[in-house]
């Protein structure tokens, strides 16, 4: 069982198209794979059409964890189910770091989650405060989306800062290059300056900017599933390919 | 996620069609997948052996299908790629059809139309909270009928209840899958290689041995169909075995006709066999092929090749001219005769001991054979000579069909425990046959080719030199294992239960 982080500092930067569309070819290509929407905005839980029920809202069902492991909901997807925003997050971190652990106080909860799936996703909010560090050493990769502007490069490097100085595993941190406009010049510097200044960091794939993805909010469905010939869903395809590499999917027997 | 499958129920079409077009409460029907009408076969062995235990086997438009009687629907992508169960490509239908027999063909017993839809109950979102599928059946012969699965999907419990409540108004019933193969392919009879048949304790011996020919021989006749069209090899073993049995009945049930209508009798059931013998002999031969080639090194294998294709071509011929004889008249007319011989029981010749009561009669006939039996064990070593041995697996065969054929008469538990040693026995005996006879086959194979003329290669010499071996080696084995399943049977416990069911005070005469 292995864990990816969608995440960035910054809002905005394609973290749940890539999340949305990361779930599901991954679930596509036979894994079992849990979508978790860590934002309370619900944009990914909006995507796939899934709403938190009141009843699951109220406050008792944020106490227990096990709780939110019966808030799961199948999507309409083989495979792909979603932990629906709003759920229990009070919690979450700690869900999270006891995750790994075999001698787990959450045990119980946590090995029915283990035994169900090969990958659990991460649709993370730009900000995390207290969530952030459970996530960042929980995670067995993070997938940082990186527009191609001088902003974002800041924003890149301060994460890579910040992973050095908290002694955390930088080795985790892959960017890819989103929203990627070729014809744009100032996006084709930004990328050759950023992949020469940290050549393993980055995915050879990069998702284009394109009006598919922008579709999705009408369609509410992956781009990889309503179109799946068109050029960003080839690049999640891609995408999806080389995170199975880079977070040990290929190598992974199953348990945790 | 992987959803329980074990929740088929039949419904009615158009109850199926009305559910598929009703809101579920507030979610509304949409249909997410529908494959159109295509053409199905049912498959089964001749034995019938899936309607026997409640499976329908499917095949329709490139996709094998297999309802369980527990309601599961496994499926898996064709095509066939043989004739037998062995022919179907590796997935979990085949696996779940690991008690068929590789022998047998799969012998198409139905066929109509199959159409399968999903329809999805989504909420306002558009979001599925339940899916419902339908797979239609509409049978050549009239019946139509449509089994739906309803498919909950994780974290929308109350959904699924509501669609499997609403299954239930519409009359669904859960499918019984025994109940369905009789729904869709009903058959009046269906074959039975053995059948049991009903005697009673104050029956007479004539009674009996009438009962038993009676019924063998529509199991015979019930054969000849299979052995004309070359479905498989078993119609004509199962042909050998029904008139082998009426044989022994004849044979060992001495005295209850005269001795002038046994011996005529004998005669006409050994005639209806004679012209089966080579072909059986044969196919034997062919059967083994595959196990040669595993057994000996790749460099023979040319050999053998040769070998079998020139049995296949002997085959050919023997079975033509087996074909031709079933076909005559006069077959047919020798099989009515004896079938109503045995139905009016008129021009039956009562001998001295037919009006000894039938349980009587068949503990005498076992209790005999079986002392017989041990009498040989006694005397029965690993130097003995091969028809010895030979003779001893006779004796084993003719108390075999004994306690088979008189099996309603007797506690049915000692009788199991009896027969248990019995089998073992028989399999060990009938592998050290094998190995002797097919060593025999090889020589009279080597001669063979010579005498047509035809140049023995060194080749396939070489060949049938290391089959030989590897035979005598299997032989030997299988020799000293048969005196531990003899000394098992013949062993003071046994016959302790032997004595006490068959040779009881009462029944000493
Ligand atoms: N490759 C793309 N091409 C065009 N538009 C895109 C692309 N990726 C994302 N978008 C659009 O950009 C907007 C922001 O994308 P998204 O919600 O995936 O980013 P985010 O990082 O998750 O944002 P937030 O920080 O608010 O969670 C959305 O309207 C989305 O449709
Ligand atoms: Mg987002």
């Amino acid at each position: 069982m292995k864990i990816i982080a969608c995440y960035s500092n910054k809002g905005g930067v394609g973290k749940t198209a890539t999340a949305v569309n990361l779930a599901h070819a991954l679930a596509a290509s036979g894994r079992r794979v849990l979508l978790c929407d860590l934002d309370p905005q619900g944009a990914s839980s909006f995507y796939f059409r899934v709403k938190p029920s009141r009843k699951l809202s109220e406050a008792r069902f944020f106490d227990g964890d096990e709780k939110m492991v019966e808030s799961i909901r199948a999507s309409d997807y083989e495979n792909l189910d979603i932990l629906p925003a709003n759920m229990a997050f009070r919690n979450f971190d700690v869900f999270l770091s006891q995750m790994k652990q075999p001698r787990s106080r959450l045990k119980k909860a946590l090995a029915a989650v283990r035994a169900d799936y090969e990958v659990i996703l991460l649709d993370c909010p730009p900000s995390l405060s207290t969530l952030s560090e459970a996530v960042f050493r929980a995670a067995d990769a993070i997938l940082v989306p990186v527009i191609p502007t001088t902003l974002s490069q800041r924003t890149f490097e301060q994460l890579l800062a910040f992973f050095a100085e908290n002694d955390l595993p930088t080795d985790r941190l892959h960017a890819m290059f989103s929203m990627v406009q070729t014809t744009k010049r100032l996006h084709a510097d930004t990328m050759a300056e950023l992949q020469g200044a940290c050549p393993d960091r980055f995915l050879t794939a990069r998702i284009p900017f394109a009006t598919d993805v922008e579709r999705m909010g009408i369609d509410r469905a992956p781009v990889t599933a309503t179109l799946p010939n068109s050029a960003a869903a080839r690049a999640y395809r891609a995408v999806c390919a080389e995170v199975v590499v880079r977070a040990g999917l290929d190598r992974d027997t199953g348990t945790a | 996620m992987p959803r329980s499958a074990h929740d088929c129920i039949l419904l009615d079409p158009a109850a199926a069609a009305a559910l598929a077009d009703t809101p579920l409460g507030l979610l509304q029907p949409v249909v997410r997948d529908a494959v159109p009408t295509a053409d199905f076969v049912a498959l089964d062995d001749f034995d019938q052996t899936l309607r026997r235990s409640g499976r329908v086997l499917l095949e329709a438009g490139g996709m094998i299908l297999l309802l369980q009687p527990d309601g599961a629907m496994l499926r898996q992508p064709g095509p066939r790629q043989g004739p037998s169960v062995s022919g179907l490509p590796e997935g979990p239908v085949k696996a779940a059809l690991a008690d068929l027999s590789p022998l047998r063909r799969l012998l198409v017993v139905g066929a109509g139309g199959l159409g399968r839809v999903t329809v999805a109950f989504v909420d306002d979102e558009g979001k599925s909270q339940v899916r419902l599928d339908l797979l239609s059946l509409q049978v050549a012969a009239g019946t139509a009928l449509t089994i739906a699965r309803p498919q909950a999907l994780r974290g929308y419990p109350q959904a699924g209840a509501d669609l499997r409540a609403r299954i239930a108004d519409c009359g669904g019933v859960p499918m019984a899958t025994d109940n369905l193969c009789e729904r869709l392919f009903p058959v009046a009879a269906v074959y039975d290689a053995k059948p049991v048949i009903a005697l009673q304790a104050d029956q007479t011996a004539l009674d009996a041995a009438t009962a038993i020919i009676a019924a063998y021989i529509p199991v015979a006749r019930a054969n000849e169909a299979g052995i004309i069209a070359d479905h498989d090899t078993e119609f004509l073993h199962d042909y050998r075995i029904a008139l082998r049995k009426i044989r022994s009945v004849l044979g060992l049930f001495r005295g209850v006709l005269d001795d002038g209508q046994t011996a005529e009798l004998k005669a006409r059931f050994s005639a209806l066999m004679a012209p089966t013998g080579r072909l059986r002999d044969l196919d034997v031969a062919l059967l083994e092929g595959t196990t040669y080639h595993d057994l000996l090194p790749k460099s023979v294998h040319a050999g053998l090749d040769a070998k079998f294709a020139l049995l296949a071509e002997e085959r050919r011929t023997a079975r033509a001219r087996l074909v031709q004889h079933l076909r005559r008249d006069g077959h047919a007319q020798e099989m009515a005769a004896l079938e109503d011989l045995f139905a009016t029981r008129t021009a039956l010749r009562p001998g001295p001991v037919a009006a000894l009561p039938a349980r009587a009669f068949a503990s005498r006939l076992i209790w005999k054979r079986y002392r017989r039996i041990c009498r040989i064990a006694r005397i029965i070593g690993p130097d003995t000579d091969d028809a010895e041995v030979h003779g001893l697996r006779i004796e084993c065969k003719k108390l075999r069909y004994l306690m088979e054929f008189f099996a309603p008469l007797f506690p049915r538990d000692e009788f199991r425990a009896l027969l248990k040693p019995l089998k073992a026995l028989q399999d060990n005996l009938g592998l050290v046959n094998d190995c002797a006879v097919q060593q025999a086959n090889l020589q009279l194979f080597l001669h063979g080719t010579g005498k047509r003329g035809r140049k023995v290669s060194l080749e396939v010499a070489q060949g049938v030199g290391a089959l030989t071996a590897v035979l005598h080696r299997r032989q030997t084995e299988e020799r000293t294992r048969t005196g531990a399943s003899l000394a098992q049977f013949t062993s003071p416990q046994t016959a302790r239960i032997f004595r006490g069911l068959f040779h009881a005070p009462k029944d000493r005469t």
